[in-house]
C-alpha cells in the first residue's frame, strides 16, 4: 500500500514538472517574436444619419495574412483639438471589427466640415500598438423615382452637410447606380452630378426584383477623398417577381429525387411479392411434408 | 383572396431570405456616446465560444474563411430561394492554379484532392487547346443522385449536389455515375482533415472522412454569409463568375454582369451537353484570349507540368 | 421399393466420401484454410491502413474485386440455371452433376458479395443500404435481388437434397458421429417417401427450379445495369443485361465441367461421370461460346461502325495496350470450344477440360477488360503525373483477396461434398435399368 501511495507521488510530481515544463516553453515562443498588425478602416455612409466603421486587423506572415481574432480596437472621431471615443470592438473571426454610429449631429467637425476617425489597436502579447485613420465630411445621397408612359427614370441628388450643418449640393461628383444582388451589387448606370447635385438615369427594365416585384436601387459615391463612400437607397416596385425554382416540379421521370418514381415502385413491389409468394409456397409445402411425417409415425 | 395568400407566401419567402444575409449588421438609434452598437462583439463572442475560451487572440488564416456551420438537416434542404450558377470564363484562364490552391485550403485538402481541377483540352487536331478548370456541374439531372444507394449525395432546393460523409458508405457508384469524373474518393485518413477541428457539415464540405466520396460544393457556407466560393475569390484573372440565376446575375467578386447577358454576347455554353445532365456550370468560349495558352505552363510544378505531357498539344510541340 | 438395391449400392459407395477425411483432404482443407488466412490478413491491412492500399484510384474506382464480383456472381447464376433448367426438362444426363450445379450456385453465390463488400469504403455503414435504401439506385435493386437470390437458391438446394438426407438417415451401416445422423434426421423432415411427400416435394421443386432460372436472369441483369446505367463509353449499352447473363451461363459452365473433373478423379466416379456427361456438357458450351461470341460481337462491332469519339478511344485502348487479354477472351476463349467440341475427333474429356479451362481465364479477362480500360478512357481525358492514378494495378492486398475467394470455394465445395455426396442418390437410382444410370438414347439432351 505504501508503495503505490509512492508511485502515485512520484507520478503526480513528474506530471507537475513536465506540466510547468511546457507551460514555460509556450510563453517563451510567444514573446520571442514581437511583430506589428497592420489595421484597415473602412467607412461607409448610408445617408440615413448611419455611418458604419470597419476596421480590419492582421498580420503579414510569409504564409500569408492572419487575421487577428479577438483583437480590441478602439474607434474615436476627431476635429481640430476636440476629441471623442466613439466605443470599443473586438474583431470577429474574420479579423473584422465593426462600429454602426446612428448621428444625427455631435460628432466633431473641422472648419471644412471634416471628421476624422481613428482606430487604434493598443498592443496585447506579442501584437504591438497599431493605428489607422481616415477624414471624411458628412454627405447624403436620396433616391427617387418618376415614370412618363413608358420611360421609368432614377434620380440621385447628394448633398454635403457643412460645419454649420447647412445642406449644399454636392457638384461634379460622379455617382455609380446600382442594383443589389445577393453576392454584389448589379451596376446599372452612371451619373455625373450637375449643379445642383442632381442627375438622373434610365431604369433599364428586364431586372429581376423580389418575388412581389421590389427592386431596390442604390446610388453610392465611391471612394471619394472627400466623402468617403456614400450610400443611398429606395425601393420600387419595377421589378420583374422572382420566380423560385423551387416552384419548377421536376418531370416525374427523373429519378434523381428523393422519392421513387411510383411505377418503379409499383414494378418492384409486384416482383417482390411474385418471387417471395413462390417462395413461401414451397416452404409451406416443406411444413406440410413435415406435418404429413408426424401424423404417420407409425411409420418409423 | 387566393391572391393575397400567395403574396402572403411570397413575401415570407422574401423574407426568410432577406434574413439569411441581415447578420453582417445591424443599425440602433441613440445619442452619438452611447450610439453606438458593438454588435461585432457580442457576434464574435459566439464564435469565440467555439474556438477558444478565454478570449485571447488567435491567428486566423485569412486564406481560410471560417463560416458558422448550419447542421446537417439544414444542409440538406438549401438556401431558401435561390439557384445558383457558375460562369467560368475560359478565354481569361491561364492555369494560374490559385482556384485549386484556395479550394484546397478552404476544405483542408491534401494535394492529392482536388475539387477544381484544371485540364488542358484539344477538341480535335487542328482546333486550340485551350486551359479548362472543372469545377462540379451540379447537374440539374444528376446521375450521381440517382444511383447512390443512400441519399448521401443529394441535390437541394438551391440547385447544389452536396455529399454527407456522415452517410457516405463508400461505394464509390456516383464516381463511376458521374461521366465528368468530378468526385473523389478519400483512400486514407490524410492529415489535412485534422486541420479543421470544427465539427462536421456538408456544407463545408469539412472536415474530408477516409472511405468516402467528395467533390466540389460550390461552397455554400461561403455563399450563405454573402461570400463567393474560394475559387472564385482567389482567381487572379476574375475567370469563375457566380450567383443567383433567378436573379439573372453573376460575379467574379470585382465585375458583376447579367447572367443572361454574359452568356448571350459571348456565346457561353456547357460542356458536354449531348449527354442530358443539364450542368449549372456554363462555359465563355476561349474566344480573343488574354494570354496565349503557353502562359499557362509557367510558374508550374515539375509534378503538375507532367500532368500535360500526354496531351496532343504538348507532345506536337515536342516534335 | 424396386429403386432400393440401386439407391443401397450408390449410398454404400458414396459413404467413404462422407464417413471419412482423408489425410490428403486435411492437407488440402489446411492449405484452402491458409490461403484463405492470407485473404484475412490482407483484409485487416485494408481494413486499418485504408483503400489506399489496393491499386485503385480517383479513376479506376474499381478494380479486380468487381471483376471478382461479376465473376463468381456469374458462376452462381450459372449453376442456377443450368440446374434449374437442368431438372424442368428432366435431362437424364443431368442426374450426376445436377448436385454440382446446385452447390456451384449457392456457393459462388456467398462468395460474390463478398466481393463487392471490398469495394465498400466505409464497411461500418452497411445498415445504412436498408435504413436510407434508396429505390432508385441499381446498388439497392442489386440489394434486394441478391438477398432474394440467395434464399431461393439455398431453398431450391434444400428441396433437393431432401430425399438424399433422408436416405442417408435411413442407410444404417453409415458409420458417422451420433450429431451428424441427428442432423440428418432433423434436416430430413420425416420424409419417407409417400406419395404424397413425394408430390408436393415434386411440386415444390418444379417451381423452385422456375424461379431460380427467373430469379438468376434478373439478377444478373441488374448486376449487368449497375454499369449500363452510367453514362460511361463501354458500359452505357442496352445488350448489357442479357450479355452478362450469356457470359454467366458460359463460364459457369466451364467451371462446372472443371468441377466434374475434380471429384470424378478425387471420388473415383468414373462409372456415373462419363465421356457423354462431358460431352453434353461441351455441346451446352459451345451453344453459349455462340451466343458469347455473338453478343461481344454486337457489342464491339455498334461501337467500331458509329466510331463516336470515346468508344473509338477505347477501342483503340482494347487493340493496343489490352491486345493479348482481349484477344484470349473474345476469339480464343470462343473459338477453342467451338472447335474442340465442334470437331467429334476432338471431343476427349481432357480437351474438353482444357477449353473448359479456356474460357473461364477467357471470361475473368472479358470482364476485365469491361470494367478497367472504361474506367481508364473517362469523357474527360485523365491528366494525371502519378502513373496510379492513370492506370490500375492491382496491389498483393487485391490477389490475396482474390485467391482466398477461389480456395474459400473449394472450401466450401470440398465441405458440401462431405456433407452429402455430390451426386444425386436418389434421383440415379429413380432409373430401373440394369445399365447403369446412364443410357445411349438420353446422352444429348
Amino acid at each position: 500500500m505504501k508503495d503505490l501511495q509512492k508511485i502515485v507521488l512520484i507520478i503526480l510530481l513528474l506530471a507537475l514538472v513536465v506540466g510547468q515544463k511546457t507551460v514555460t516553453g509556450q510563453e517563451k515562443k510567444d514573446t520571442v517574436s514581437e511583430i506589428t498588425p497592420d489595421l484597415k478602416l473602412g467607412y461607409l455612409n448610408t445617408s440615413n444619419d448611419s455611418i458604419t466603421l470597419t476596421a480590419d486587423i492582421f498580420v503579414k506572415r510569409e504564409t500569408g495574412n492572419f487575421a487577428l481574432q479577438n483583437a480590441e480596437v478602439e474607434f474615436t472621431a476627431s476635429a481640430d483639438k476636440e476629441n471623442k471615443s466613439l466605443g470599443k470592438a473586438k474583431a470577429d473571426v474574420a479579423g473584422t471589427a465593426v462600429l454602426k454610429l446612428y448621428v444625427k449631429s455631435g460628432l466633431p467637425v473641422d472648419k471644412e466640415g471634416k471628421t476624422t476617425f481613428t482606430v487604434s489597436f493598443a498592443g496585447k502579447d506579442k501584437y504591438l500598438a497599431a493605428s489607422g485613420n481616415v477624414a471624411f465630411k458628412k454627405a447624403k445621397i436620396l433616391v427617387t423615382f418618376t415614370k412618363e408612359d413608358t420611360i421609368r427614370t432614377i434620380h440621385v441628388k447628394a448633398v454635403q452637410v457643412e460645419a454649420n450643418n447647412e445642406q449644399k449640393p454636392i457638384k461634379g461628383e460622379t455617382v455609380n447606380v446600382y442594383v443589389p444582388r445577393m453576392l454584389s451589387n448589379l451596376k446599372i448606370g452612371e451619373v455625373k452630378l450637375d449643379d445642383n447635385g442632381t442627375g438622373t438615369v434610365e431604369y433599364p427594365g428586364a431586372l429581376v426584383g423580389d418575388s412581389l416585384g421590389n427592386i431596390a436601387v442604390i446610388a453610392m459615391i465611391e471612394e471619394s477623398d472627400l466623402y468617403g463612400t456614400v450610400k443611398g437607397q429606395s425601393t420600387i416596385s419595377w421589378g420583374i417577381p422572382k420566380q423560385y425554382y423551387l416552384a419548377e416540379k421536376p418531370s416525374t421521370r427523373e429519378l434523381w429525387t428523393p422519392i421513387a418514381p411510383i411505377w418503379m415502385i409499383i414494378t418492384l413491389i409486384i416482383m417482390l411479392t411474385g418471387v417471395w409468394g413462390h417462395y413461401i409456397y414451397a416452404v409451406v409445402q416443406l411444413i406440410m411434408i413435415k406435418r404429413q411425417s408426424k401424423q404417420k409415425k407409425d411409420y418409423f | 383572396m387566393d391572391e393575397s395568400n400567395e403574396k402572403k407566401k411570397r413575401s415570407r419567402r422574401d423574407f426568410l431570405k432577406k434574413g439569411l444575409l441581415a447578420g453582417a449588421g445591424v443599425v440602433a438609434g441613440g445619442s452619438l456616446i452611447a450610439a453606438y452598437v458593438d454588435k461585432s462583439e457580442k457576434e464574435s463572442g459566439e464564435k469565440v465560444r467555439a474556438l477558444t475560451t478565454d478570449g485571447q487572440i488567435i491567428e486566423v488564416d485569412k486564406a481560410v474563411i471560417k463560416t458558422p456551420r448550419v447542421s446537417i438537416k439544414e444542409s440538406h434542404e438549401g438556401i431558401p430561394g435561390r439557384k445558383f450558377v457558375m460562369v467560368i470564363d475560359l478565354a481569361k484562364c491561364k492555369n494560374a492554379r490559385k482556384c485549386v490552391e484556395a479550394c484546397q485550403k478552404g476544405h483542408h485538402l491534401p494535394k492529392s484532392q482536388e475539387f477544381m481541377k484544371v485540364y488542358l483540352l484539344q477538341d480535335s487536331d487542328k482546333s486550340a487547346p485551350y486551359w479548362f478548370p472543372k469545377p462540379c456541374f451540379h447537374c440539374d439531372n444528376p446521375l450521381c443522385v440517382s444511383v447512390c444507394p443512400v441519399g448521401a449525395t443529394y441535390k437541394r432546393s438551391d440547385g447544389i449536389v452536396l455529399i454527407d460523409n456522415d452517410r457516405c458508405i463508400g461505394c464509390k457508384f456516383c464516381m463511376t455515375g458521374c461521366p465528368y469524373s468530378t468526385r473523389v474518393f478519400a483512400w486514407k485518413h490524410y492529415n489535412e482533415f485534422d486541420e479543421d477541428k470544427e465539427p462536421y457539415s456538408p456544407e463545408a464540405g469539412s472536415p474530408g472522412k477516409e472511405g468516402t466520396v467528395s467533390k466540389c460544393d460550390f461552397c455554400p457556407d461561403l455563399v450563405r454569409i454573402g461570400k463567393l466560393p474560394y475559387c472564385a475569390q482567389n482567381c487572379p484573372m476574375g475567370v469563375i463568375y457566380f450567383g443567383d440565376i433567378d436573379e439573372d446575375t453573376v460575379t467574379n467578386g470585382t465585375e458583376t454582369y447579367r447572367f443572361s447577358e454574359l452568356i448571350r454576347d459571348r456565346a457561353g455554353y456547357r460542356y458536354l451537353e449531348v449527354l442530358g445532365t443539364r450542368p449549372t456550370v456554363y462555359y465563355l468560349p476561349p474566344v480573343e484570349r488574354q494570354f496565349p495558352v503557353d502562359r499557362g505552363f509557367n510558374d508550374l510544378d515539375e509534378n503538375v507540368k507532367n500532368r500535360y505531357k500526354n496531351t496532343p498539344y504538348v507532345k506536337s510541340h515536342k516534335k | 421399393m424396386e429403386n432400393k438395391p440401386t439407391r443401397e449400392k450408390l449410398l454404400r459407395e458414396f459413404a467413404p466420401q462422407i464417413e471419412r477425411i482423408s489425410a490428403s483432404s486435411v492437407l488440402w482443407i489446411l492449405f484452402l484454410l491458409g490461403v484463405i488466412g492470407i485473404g484475412v490478413y490482407a483484409f485487416v491491412t485494408q481494413v486499418t491502413e485504408g483503400h489506399e492500399v489496393t491499386g485503385m484510384r480517383d479513376n479506376v474506382v474499381w478494380g479486380i474485386y468487381i471483376v471478382n464480383f461479376i465473376f463468381f456472381m456469374g458462376m452462381s447464376y450459372a449453376g442456377a440455371i443450368i440446374s434449374g433448367a437442368l431438372h424442368l426438362f428432366r435431362t437424364e444426363w443431368r442426374k450426376p452433376i445436377i448436385r454440382m450445379a446446385e452447390y456451384l450456385a449457392i456457393i459462388s453465390l456467398l462468395i460474390g458479395p463478398g466481393y463487392i463488400l471490398l469495394c465498400i469504403g466505409r464497411l461500418d455503414r452497411l445498415p445504412f443500404l436498408a435504413v436510407y435504401g434508396r429505390i432508385q439506385s441499381p446498388i439497392t435493386w442489386d440489394v434486394i435481388a441478391i438477398s432474394t437470390d440467395i434464399f431461393g437458391c439455398l431453398i431450391f438446394l434444400y428441396l433437393s437434397m431432401l430425399r438424399d438426407i433422408a436416405n442417408l438417415r435411413d442407410f444404417s451401416e453409415l458409420k458417422l458421429p451420433k450429431w451428424r445422423k441427428k442432423l440428418y434426421s432433423a434436416l430430413a423432415l420425416g420424409y419417407t417417401g409417400t406419395p404424397e411427400q413425394e408430390k408436393r416435394l415434386k411440386r415444390a421443386t418444379d417451381i423452385m427450379a422456375a424461379m431460380v432460372i427467373a430469379i438468376a436472369i434478373i439478377v444478373y441483369s441488374v448486376l449487368a445495369w449497375i454499369f449500363s446505367v452510367t453514362l460511361q463509353p463501354g458500359w452505357h449499352s442496352t445488350i448489357f443485361g442479357p450479355y452478362f447473363v450469356i457470359a454467366a451461363v458460359y463460364s459457369g459452365t466451364g467451371v462446372l465441367i472443371i468441377t466434374m473433373f475434380v471429384f470424378r478423379k478425387i471420388y473415383r466416379l468414373e462409372e456415373y461421370i462419363t465421356r457423354k456427361h462431358f460431352v453434353a456438357m461441351g455441346v451446352l458450351m459451345v451453344v453459349l461460346a455462340a451466343l458469347f461470341g455473338y453478343f461481344t460481337f454486337s457489342d464491339y462491332l455498334t461501337k467500331w461502325y458509329g466510331s463516336e469519339k470515346n468508344d473509338e478511344n477505347l477501342i483503340k485502348i482494347l487493340f493496343s495496350q489490352y491486345y493479348w487479354p482481349f484477344i484470349f477472351s473474345n476469339y480464343i476463349g470462343v473459338l477453342v470450344p467451338l472447335l474442340v467440341i465442334g470437331i467429334p475427333k476432338l471431343r476427349t474429356i481432357n480437351n474438353i477440360l482444357i477449353s473448359a479451362i479456356i474460357v473461364v481465364i477467357a471470361l475473368w479477362l472479358n470482364r476485365y477488360l469491361i470494367v478497367v480500360p472504361t474506367l481508364e478512357s473517362p469523357y474527360l481525358p485523365i491528366q494525371d503525373s502519378r502513373p496510379a492514378w492513370a492506370y490500375y494495378n492491382p496491389t498483393w492486398v487485391e490477389y490475396a483477396l482474390t485467391a482466398a475467394g477461389v480456395a474459400l470455394f473449394c472450401l466450401l465445395f470440398t465441405l458440401g461434398s462431405k456433407f452429402v455426396p455430390v451426386m444425386n442418390v436418389s434421383e440415379m437410382s429413380e432409373i430401373p435399368k440394369s445399365k447403369g444410370p446412364f443410357t445411349e438414347e438420353e446422352s444429348l439432351v
